[in-house]
């Protein structure tokens, strides 16, 4: 790699960990002059883009974790059972969940994660219990939620549509989600995206209209690295704008800057 | 010297030997980590320096500047804050206190 | 009405892109009408309306199974069941229209002695019939093959039985049959009203199942409530 080609990497590393254009910049031209000055090739001198980006990111605390009030409720889950057969999938579930909260809900492979989001977008019907939604809910499923053989800005335009957006609003509101993901979207049919640009598409889809509570079933499967860094910035975002945002998650990396953790493990362990 | 724990001893103290180096006058990155290897610190990693320099600047210790050189490229050049001055002399004794209780305790091991 | 509008769209943007499918369809009541063009004219009118119908079920079959990925979504973003579903309806009866004028044309321009008027009235019933009898099986039948099994048995039945059975009366093209008599052989208005009826009440009834069909399919959500934000 050539010390510019460093150096853009390390630009672009650094702006996916939201250090503003000002100090990125200052970074990597203190940098360049470090390198020009010490003639030293910058992998030895600093590393991976990646590695030094983190490292900056970590000395100026990264983007700042805020304690703000939450907000009014606006998610209500109570008392959801799920049986399949003779198997329990959900016993009584209850989340609450505020304007401006992230909801975690994590568990082990077959305990009912997907299956819980699914009931309270109103796709699956548990056996009892209730959703109260307050507003409007966008949901991303894991897969599947687009229309193979239309392009994104379509797509963009027929759920814009459906949020009472024009057409144009909603292509210029999907287009600038789709930059946030480091995603243009291109003029391609949908069944011919990779898995992880379906995912991004799926993304934008949810966020469309800014519905009030967003329901992510682990929307990053495809994710290269800097898109699934990007996608929590997203959600980080999409918080302090106020959304009640829940997401199921595998990844327990994230967990320590979530609001909430719905542990489903425990209700599978004990049908 | 054991380079791994040397390194470890460093990552402890090179904040406090960058205010130290800054005492004497500004300077800027390169210029620093060239000063501290001359101070038998070892070579400093660009990797390793720069986030301290963030550290120090985020908490006020140090101000900056950019300087166009008539030369080279536009530098980031470090001065000492007052407060860093403060910190400085505070952690310096501190040090001094620690590294003394440590001789201390390697020469019972001795005897 | 711009969601409606919006649903057609898509659904005709998504037909117009499968490009093979729309051509094998588009050919097929050819095939049917030169198969018995040389030894009866009439009996290629009788099966160019009905290659005419399965080809128009099955293009709705396939469009209503295209859309059954992204449908839950368009249900959670502000779309009603009669925005769906009488979108998607828009745009196949649009398609049929389309698919059927040139062999209007065809029949007009190659046949003699016929009533004209009769042919189109049976080719504007198919075109009402056909797509929600589609799409009902769509709702119904989870996977494309089985319901384009299910559709080649009921054309084959429609074709094989006697119209004058009551057996035949219950299948969705009868009145297919029934005006084509009217129009071929030139017998009475009778054959025209009760086929008409036949047509009417075919498309009315298979319009609401495929409603039905496709509100079941989509699931209740009674434990969930919306509350509006003020």
């Amino acid at each position: 790699m050539t010390d510019d080609a460093w150096l853009a990497a390390l630009a672009g590393e650094l702006r996916r960990h939201q250090l503003g254009p000002d100090l990125t910049a200052h970074v990597v031209a203190e940098t360049a002059a470090h390198l020009r000055d010490s003639g030293e090739s910058p992998l030895s001198a600093f590393g991976t883009p990646e590695g030094y980006a983190t490292a900056v990111a970590d000395s100026v605390g990264g983007p700042q974790p805020t304690t703000r009030p939450a907000g009014p409720v606006r998610l209500e889950v109570r008392g959801i059972t799920k049986r399949y057969r003779r198997r329990q999938v959900l016993a009584g579930v209850d989340l609450t969940v505020r304007a401006g909260q992230v909801a975690a809900v994590v568990g082990a492979n077959g305990s009912g994660k997907s299956t819980f989001l699914r009931v309270c977008a109103g796709l699956t019907q548990p056996d009892a219990g209730t959703v109260r939604v307050h507003g409007r809910l966008g949901y991303c499923p894991q897969d599947g939620g687009t229309s193979e053989f239309l392009l994104p800005d379509e797509h963009f335009a027929l759920v814009g549509v459906g949020r009472g957006l024009s057409r144009p609003a909603a292509r210029r509101q999907g287009r600038a989600y789709a930059a946030a993901l480091d995603w243009t979207p291109p003029p391609t049919q949908a069944r011919h995206l990779s898995g992880g640009t379906r995912q991004k598409l799926n993304l934008v889809l949810a966020r469309l209209g800014t519905p009030d509570v967003l329901l992510l079933d682990e929307p990053y499967q495809g994710f290269d690295r800097g898109t699934y860094v990007d996608f929590w910035h997203e959600v980080w975002r999409w918080r302090d704008d106020g959304a009640a945002i829940v997401v199921v998650t595998h990844l327990l990396n994230q967990l320590d800057r979530v609001d909430l953790v719905l542990d489903l493990t425990r209700a599978e362990a004990a049908a | 010297m054991d380079a791994d724990r040397r390194a470890q001893w460093l990552r402890g103290v090179l904040d406090l030997c960058v205010l130290g180096l800054l005492a004497d006058g500004e300077s800027y990155g390169y210029e620093l980590a060239q000063a501290l290897g001359d101070a038998g610190l070892g070579p400093i990693r660009g990797g390793t320096l720069y986030p301290v320099l963030l550290r120090l600047q985020r908490a006020g210790l140090v101000t900056t500047r950019w300087h166009g050189g008539e030369t080279g490229p536009a530098r980031k050049y470090y001065r000492l804050s007052a407060a860093g001055r403060t910190e400085l002399r505070r952690t310096a004794g501190d040090w001094a206190a620690f590294t003394g209780s440590v001789a201390t305790t390697l020469r019972q091991e001795e005897r | 009405m711009r969601r409606t509008y919006a649903v057609a769209e898509a659904a005709l943007r998504e037909m117009l892109r499968r490009r093979v499918v729309l051509g094998i369809l588009l050919l097929l009541p050819l095939a049917f009408y030169l198969s018995r063009r040389g030894d009866h004219l009439g009996q290629s009118i009788r099966f160019v309306c009905l290659g005419l119908g399965w080809a128009l079920s099955t293009a709705a079959l396939f469009s209503g199974s295209a859309g059954r990925a992204i449908e839950p979504r368009l249900r959670l973003s502000g779309y009603a069941t009669r925005h769906l579903v009488g979108g998607r309806l828009a745009a196949l009866w649009t398609v049929g229209v389309l698919l059927s004028t040139p062999y209007f044309l065809l029949v007009r321009f190659d046949q003699h002695d016929v009533r004209y008027a009769a042919v189109a009235l049976i080719m504007a019933l198919t075109v009402a019939v056909a797509p929600p009898f589609g799409l009902a099986l769509s709702a119904v039948l989870p996977r494309d093959l089985e319901g384009t099994l299910v559709l080649l048995v009921v054309i084959g039945l429609q074709m094989m039985l006697d119209p004058a059975g009551t057996a035949a009366h219950v299948l969705p093209f009868w009145f297919s049959r029934e005006i084509a008599t009217y129009a071929i052989d030139h017998t009475d208005r009778g054959y025209l009203d009760r086929g008409l009826l036949h047509g009417l009440s075919a498309a009315l009834l298979l319009t609401v199942v495929a409603t039905v069909a496709w509100r079941v399919r989509q699931g209740r959500r009674a434990h969930l409530e919306f509350v509006p934000l003020g």
